[in-house]
């Protein structure tokens, strides 16, 4: 059965990625998946990575404020990150949520003497963004797809080596209509239905 | 040149506040008026709450007093300096965050409700520059797309004027690099800060 962890990140219950939230979960429960949801701002996540956490940032395991997080992270084989994108990335709450929770023994360990980490997240095969974009997709590749690059490369290459990743994006939001919107919704509950 | 610097790491003693103090250097030899932003040292809070973010495409979308002071400093800057670590190939969390509270409409742009544009709000800076190491060697930064640079390079470049240059300092493979090198780093950092325009 599909382990999923759905991290969901926005501070605004009424909000569409709320809904868009709601509608991912939808797609996952009519595949039968086991699902766990993180709701950040809810859970009253705190993204700041502290100074102690610096210091010790090669030893491994997570801090203990955070060690429910790593121990989902490292339960599931599907992630599915909701988020609004925002100056062309990851909100920094969710930012916070990898930096903090992603770390040595997590997600990665350094072996001595080297700078080439090695992944430790082989347990996630599949790695899903689902994110709105208050600007049109061509402004988004001039800005060069930066929350886009860090989930297909960054965060994908500490995960399976065969994981495959699945973007699911909504762009120009801010002036969009009711009917895309629905179509959005619909297809995101379309699309994580078929994922499992 | 007004300049703003803004360095975001936790710990005092890191190597980047001393890059930092070094690019500050650079800039008073040179004449420059420098203020900096010290995001961690001055408790700046990460995350946009839903009162923020519901005030944002209002008339006031700044609501804290640290977020208005900072947005103040921005106004009056002809050079921007952000001085930070990558991590996960991006901004630390904290300068994220400042991104999203502190350049709000207003601030870094103006959105035009009507036709859904951004026009943007920072014409007199006249140069970005950006301060960062990483962990990694620079060949697997490229693959990554090192996005913390695209994001300090290009969308927020956007919100600049047309004549608006930009800078990259940046030292790779870190947990390896030897005290030699990071002296040297550091003093390029100083130098070139020095001869900016």
């Amino acid at each position: 059965m599909t382990r999923a962890l759905v991290v969901y990140c926005h501070p605004v219950e009424t909000s569409f990625v709320a809904a868009v939230r709601d509608r991912a979960v939808a797609g996952l429960q009519r595949a039968g998946a086991d699902i766990r949801v993180t709701d950040l701002h809810a859970d009253g996540f705190d993204p700041a990575f502290t100074a102690d956490e610096h210091v010790n940032h090669l030893r491994p395991g997570p801090d203990p404020s955070v060690a429910e997080s790593a121990s989902d992270l490292a339960w599931c084989d599907t992630l599915v990150l909701v988020y609004p994108t925002w100056w062309s990335a990851q909100p920094a709450m969710l930012k916070g949520w990898i930096d903090r929770v992603w770390v040595s023994g997590v997600a990665w360990s350094l072996p001595p003497g080297s700078n080439r980490l090695r992944p430790e997240l082989r347990n996630v095969r599949r790695l899903v963004a689902v994110t709105t974009h208050g600007s049109p997709k061509w402004i988004n590749m001039l800005e060069g797809e930066a929350g886009k690059r860090t989930l297909t490369r960054s965060l994908r290459s500490m995960c399976h080596p065969l994981s495959r990743t699945t973007w699911l994006a909504m762009y120009g939001v801010d002036t969009s209509s009711e009917r895309r919107r629905t179509a959005f919704l619909d297809r995101v509950e379309r699309r994580l239905a078929r994922l499992a | 040149m007004r300049v703003a610097v803004v360095v975001a790491h936790p710990a005092v003693e890191s190597f980047c506040h001393h890059l930092a103090s070094r690019a500050v250097t650079g800039l008073r030899a040179a004449g420059h008026d420098v203020t900096v932003l010290d995001l961690c040292a001055d408790g700046f809070r990460v995350a946009m709450s839903a009162t923020e973010r519901e005030a944002y495409h209002g008339d006031t979308p700044v609501l804290d007093p640290l977020v208005a002071a900072h947005a103040e400093v921005v106004r009056n800057a002809e050079t921007l300096v952000f001085v930070y670590p990558t991590w996960w190939s991006g901004l630390p969390a904290v300068l994220k965050g400042w991104l999203e509270r502190v350049l709000v409409p207003g601030v870094a742009f103006v959105f035009d409700e009507r036709t859904g544009r951004v026009r943007p709000g920072l014409g007199g800076v006249r140069h970005i520059v950006g301060i960062s190491t990483y962990g990694s060697p620079r060949s697997y930064v490229s693959l990554v797309n090192d996005n913390g640079r695209r994001i300090i390079t290009r969308a927020l470049r956007m919100s600049c004027g047309i004549r608006t240059r930009t800078h990259w300092i940046g030292l790779y493979a870190i947990d390896t690099s030897t005290d030699t090198e990071r002296r040297e780093f550091a003093a390029r950092v100083e130098r070139e800060l020095a001869a900016l325009r």
